[in-house]
């Protein structure tokens, strides 16, 4: 398929959203905010892949980030200086070392997409799902398949903990109320 | 199908499907009779219109706004992915399926902010409650309706309905609509699962909403339901595959009926403790899915 002027124009328009949600991610005063402009970045992203003609690709990524920006924004919102309110506070810290770190990533990170000779294979016609199915069970199962046994290990482990009898006792017990006759048994 | 005939159709279809949700919950709860259920869903939108919007001390006031839009076009985004009349209208989405997974999981994204927003304790303490339980279902969700995409061997629901054509996936996975029902009316926060917005928080994430603001969030909700059982009947029940009557009206028929058990669902069962939500999410909902996924894949082979 030729890309057409409005796939360019797309592309490019999801580019910049992508860039300008990553860096008001620390222009913003609110932590909810943060992580949630991050995930706005990452949906751009997504919809980038999806005008690539890379559905899949592109839906799994925004559906995977849903999830793990909600996590993430509950973790940051535990560490904020009041935790139960909207104060506001600032995102950047540790000014030096970031303008150090930032603009060294962006040298490197522009040196390789511009010296490195990026492989020129249009998209097989067809299902693009089907030619990623074919890629991930075929030449590259190995990797994938190792990273798949290690994630369905993680998993096996995650249930094992929250399970009944899991190495914290019993999580049915805990997510009961506990009983209101322990102090009866302390009278007697 | 032309763009906009698609909306028009989604739009109809999330506002009628909106419009008998709230009857039916309404004949349930109120002694009024059908008339009165009838008329309610009109009476309480104008009502609503005409309140005056509260607000609160220095609230987070876009992700006050956003919470119901983005709410609302997520409802729409998925029902896109969904074939109504036929195999060629609409709905002819490659990923359709991934498509409506990744907007029914941001609607925690959604809920979260509409807590947030307000700056005001029980609607935060909603929003994460919403977090508890999403996280806790979201991979069975996932897996459930990811399943029927197996024996089809497309991600397109268009596929997946056709692929039904000799026997309902609600026969060949007797798992997957029990467990996509729970699981789905806790991605509403609807009925026994309704404790983000539990009456114990004076309401949860609503608690601070009123007027139009309210009207928009409890409209979205409804069609959010809409919306999960137009998937509900198009991966379990066949879709628009059915004798005699054409194929918009199969659709309609077996997404009224899910619409209503979760209606009925929604004010006969118990409440449960989002401590003991999590525990079920987790400990039963999540086996039972794989269990679905591996005899499945175990048919398909």
């Amino acid at each position: 398929m030729n890309p057409g002027p409005l796939s360019y124009f797309l592309v490019s328009a999801f580019g910049v959203g992508a860039v300008v949600s990553g860096w008001l991610v620390f222009r913003t005063d609110s932590m909810l905010r943060a992580a949630y402009w991050l995930m706005v970045s990452f949906v751009a992203v997504g919809a980038m892949l999806i005008v690539l003609d890379a559905q899949f690709l592109g839906l799994i990524l925004i559906l995977m980030m849903s999830g793990e920006m909600t996590i993430m924004a509950i973790f940051m919102i535990l560490f904020m200086m009041n935790p139960a309110g909207l104060n506001p506070m600032t995102m950047v810290h540790q000014h030096r070392t970031s303008i150090i770190a930032g603009v060294g990533s962006f040298v490197v990170l522009a040196f390789v997409g511009v010296v490195a000779e990026f492989p020129d294979r249009p998209v097989p016609a067809g299902d693009a799902t089907v030619a990623l199915g074919e890629e991930l069970l075929g030449r590259s199962m190995l990797v994938f398949e190792s990273a798949g046994v290690a994630l369905l290990a993680v998993m096996i482990g995650a249930i094992a903990l929250a399970a009944k009898q899991g190495r914290f006792g019993d999580a049915y017990d805990g997510s009961q109320e506990p009983s209101i006759d322990v102090e009866t048994e302390d009278r007697s | 199908m032309t763009t906009l005939s698609i909306l028009v159709q989604v739009a109809a279809l999330l506002t009628g499907g909106a419009y008998v949700l709230v009857v039916t919950d309404r004949l349930m709860s109120s002694t009024g009779g059908v008339r009165s259920a009838l008329v309610y869903p009109v009476r309480r939108l104008s009502f609503l219109l005409l309140q005056p919007a509260t607000t609160t001390e220095r609230p987070d006031f876009e992700a006050w706004i956003l919470g119901p839009a983005l709410l609302m076009a997520l409802a729409a985004v998925g029902a896109v992915a969904i074939p109504v009349a036929g195999p060629s209208a609409g709905g002819d989405i490659h990923a359709g399926l991934v498509l409506f997974g990744a907007a029914m999981l941001i609607v925690l994204v959604a809920v979260f902010i509409f807590g947030w927003g307000p700056n005001s304790v029980f609607p935060m303490i909603g929003g994460y409650r919403m977090a508890a339980m999403v996280l806790s279902v979201g991979i069975p969700f996932s897996l459930v309706v990811l399943t029927t995409a197996i024996p089809a061997e497309s991600l397109s629901v268009g596929m997946i309905v056709e692929a039904q054509s000799s026997l309902w996936f609600v026969v060949v996975q007797p798992l997957g609509l029990p467990i996509y029902l729970v699981t789905a009316a806790a991605i509403a926060f609807w009925g026994p699962f309704d404790l983000p917005e539990g009456a114990d928080l004076a309401g949860g994430v609503v608690a601070e909403a009123s007027g139009l603001r309210l009207a928009m969030w409890r409209f979205a909700r409804a069609a959010l339901l809409v919306t999960l059982s137009l998937m509900g009947q198009a991966v379990f029940l066949g879709g628009y595959l059915g004798p005699i009557l054409p194929g918009w009206a199969w659709t309609i028929v077996k997404t009224l009926v899910l619409l209503v058990l979760l209606a009925l669902a929604g004010r006969t069962m118990a409440r449960m403790r989002v401590q003991t939500f999590v525990w079920f999410g987790w400990v039963v909902l999540l086996p039972l899915a794989l269990v679905d996924v591996f005899v499945s894949g175990w048919l398909a082979l």
